[in-house]
């Protein structure tokens, strides 16, 4: 045990602490660059830690906590700070600016009949299954939340397929494959006794979950995440975010973190929870850090949200035709739609409506079935 | 063994070679080139990601082999490849001759890709291999190239594994265009280049385009800096701010004044909805690139 590989390792420690998984084998670059390389200031030791250590540019402002906790600070005035805060970071996004208090949105929500009849403890494990399928997420104690995500599992997987470039072996392919042929030849005397062929392999088309996750939506927010989850771990190619006034990407959460993680997530994201929704900025972060970037093209993006947008509705019409021509299907997830006197009047709604494939409730269990239909393009 | 490569002597040999990098990118290749580990640079489109591999071929006397990345590459394309129709005739000829059939996996048949043909590098002159774009290929490509980095070493089922004696220099881009995994991430030096700042733009300008005056460099660099600010669809790279400072050159200005600013910006931005942001603040870009630059 040297001193630069417990240097190392300590400070994967301390990254880790921030959240930051560098691991073993990045410690151990950084061992050897600390001992090939010896930096000779305090600069050099910064850089050197960085390319090392730093597992994405997302994580640089934890990086910058934990190195400042570890190697001492950073100044804030300082010539490196500034270096790497302006240059070097990618371009701020907008960020929300703080809030000024907003009333929430109404719910709009006439009350239902079932909640007299919600005597928790006459349920008996079949009706809780039935009722739990047919209530809407916001109306379910915590038991029956509970069943409800287990029962999330149950529904159908979203999958969409496109045709890849990529191919492989198959007997009755439409590609003469002459690698294979002469392989097999070979064994045969040079004689092509066999005809191989390939045929194109499909692929997974992209899956985005964007999730309000303000106010009223949170328990839809809930059981869609779930959804996504469900589908991440059944299928490839599935991303999941959270926005009440900014967004964030849940996905590295999606496949492995336990609920508590991905709660404190979505409760970051929320830091003021219960107010109006910046849909339009929400979707504008997206459009500009994930969907042209790829995030979307050629896949289906799932909106939840009850389009009471708290700024100006006008971006979201502008963000949603953007995102139209970046993504194959749209589906709009908004629980109010189940009320049969339901009219998009929310602002924020009437101006996505246009761009749309589907609109859907997704309020419980069974319309759930419909969302994953959506997804597919089943139905409009 | 590693050759140490003193941090502050590559970048005066990538400036000499014409590519001006910070102290963070002169950090990172200088820590790859070092520990013979690849380097994986991630950035905005046009922020000179590929320029910076082909300066370090040129500042190591090395060969640069490119792969540029898609959707659906594969191991022939790759990698390498057999030549069929070569394999084909050997068979038929030692046929006539009644000989015994040849060696079809001899190197005589062999087509080397970029990345076999970087194992081949030699001590005189070094490669650098430049995987471009790798966000562009897919998960199973990405999959395939963590043996590659590990070792330095390809297997080829009818051969067997063929490591390298000299490893190259391995540069990878990415334009994020979505996540790349992180056992490929972890075993690579990682940075982001992001935009320069106006002093390093300025003197890029004026290393590539010796024809643009300094003070019209000083307002190109000063401009892109603002645009750089906007909430634009694509802020505009180096690549454009080059083309946008030999476009004016070309237009034969030696400012940055409202009239050109209106012609060339073509050059410099792609989005009919970016132009039409630029133009409604042509007056405050033009002004703040011109006062600074006459302060």
């Amino acid at each position: 045990m040297n001193d630069r590989a417990s240097v190392a390792a300590r400070f994967d420690a301390a990254l880790r602490a921030r959240g930051v998984i560098a691991g073993t084998r990045r410690a151990g670059t950084f061992t050897e660059t600390l001992r090939v390389l010896p930096p000779h200031d305090a600069e050099g030791l910064y850089w050197r830690a960085r390319a090392a250590m730093l597992p994405s540019i997302d994580d640089l402002d934890a990086f910058h906590a934990a190195y400042a906790e570890f190697f001492g600070a950073i100044d804030e005035g300082d010539a490196l700070h500034r270096l790497v805060r302006t240059i070097d970071a990618p371009p701020p996004h907008p960020g929300a600016p703080k809030r000024a208090s907003l009333p929430p949105p109404p719910s709009e929500r006439p009350a239902t009949g079932t909640d007299a009849e919600r005597a928790p403890t006459q349920w008996i494990a079949a009706s809780l299954e039935e009722r739990t399928r047919e209530a809407a997420f916001e109306d379910l104690d915590d038991a029956e939340r509970a069943a409800m995500l287990r029962l999330i599992g149950r529904v159908r997987i979203a999958v969409d397929a496109r045709v890849s470039r990529r191919r492989r072996a198959h007997p009755h392919g439409d590609r003469f494959d002459f690698r294979a042929t002469l392989r097999g030849a070979a064994r045969t005397a040079g004689e092509l006794v066999r005809r191989r062929t390939t045929r194109r392999r499909t692929r997974v088309r992209p899956l985005v979950f964007l999730l309000d996750v303000s106010g009223s939506m949170a328990p839809f927010a809930r059981a869609l995440l779930q959804y996504a989850r469900v589908n991440a771990i059944a299928r490839p190619r599935v991303r999941a975010f959270a926005f009440a006034t900014r967004l964030t990407d849940l996905t590295p959460l999606l496949r492995r973190a336990g609920d508590e993680r991905l709660m404190a997530a979505i409760g970051a994201t929320v830091h003021d929870y219960g107010g109006g929704t910046r849909i339009g900025a929400a979707l504008h972060a997206f459009n500009d850090r994930h969907a042209q970037r790829g995030a979307a093209r050629g896949g289906t993006v799932v909106i939840l949200s009850d389009g009471w947008e708290r700024d100006d509705p006008a971006l979201v019409g502008v963000e949603m035709q953007r995102l139209r021509r970046l993504a194959r299907r749209l589906v709009w997830v908004n629980p109010h739609k189940r009320h049969p006197a339901y009219e998009p009047l929310a602002r924020g709604m009437a101006a996505a409506l246009p761009y749309l494939d589907a609109f859907v409730s997704g309020h419980n269990l069974r319309t759930l079935e419909a969302v994953a239909d959506a997804i597919e393009g089943n139905v409009r | 063994m590693p050759q140490p490569v003193d941090v502050e002597d590559l970048r005066d040999r990538l400036l000499r070679a014409g590519y001006v990098a910070d102290d963070g990118l002169a950090t990172a290749l200088a820590c790859a080139v070092s520990l013979q580990r690849a380097v994986l640079l991630e950035g905005d489109a046009g922020v000179g990601k590929t320029d910076a591999a082909r300066a370090l071929a040129a500042v190591f006397g090395a060969r640069l082999l490119r792969l540029q990345c898609y959707e659906g590459l594969d191991l022939a394309a790759a990698a390498y490849d057999w030549n069929y129709g070569k394999q084909l005739l050997a068979i038929r000829g030692a046929e006539s001759q009644h000989e015994r059939t040849p060696d079809l996996y001899a190197d005589e048949f062999l087509i080397k890709r970029p990345l076999l043909a970087a194992l081949g590098a030699q001590r005189e002159r070094g490669i650098v291999l430049l995987i471009d774009e790798i966000d562009r290929a897919d998960d199973e490509f990405e999959a395939f190239l963590l043996e590659f980095l590990a070792d330095f070493a390809l297997s080829i089922p009818e051969r067997g594994t063929l490591a390298a004696t000299h490893p190259p220099i391995v540069v990878l881009t990415s334009n994020r265009t979505r996540d790349l995994h992180d056992a490929l991430k972890r075993r690579c030096f990682y940075h982001w280049i992001g935009h320069p700042s106006v002093e390093r733009e300025i003197a890029i300008l004026r290393l590539h385009l010796p024809e643009v005056t300094a003070v019209l460099a000083g307002d190109v660099a000063r401009a892109a800096a603002t645009l750089r600010q906007r909430e634009l669809r694509k802020p505009p790279g180096i690549a454009e701010s080059l083309d946008w400072a030999q476009t004016l050159a070309l237009l034969g200005a030696e400012r940055l004044d409202l009239e050109v600013f209106g012609r060339s910006l073509g050059a410099v931005l792609k989005y009919p909805e970016d132009i039409a942001t630029a133009e409604a603040s042509a007056e405050r870009i033009v002004g703040a690139a011109r006062t600074e630059g006459a302060a």
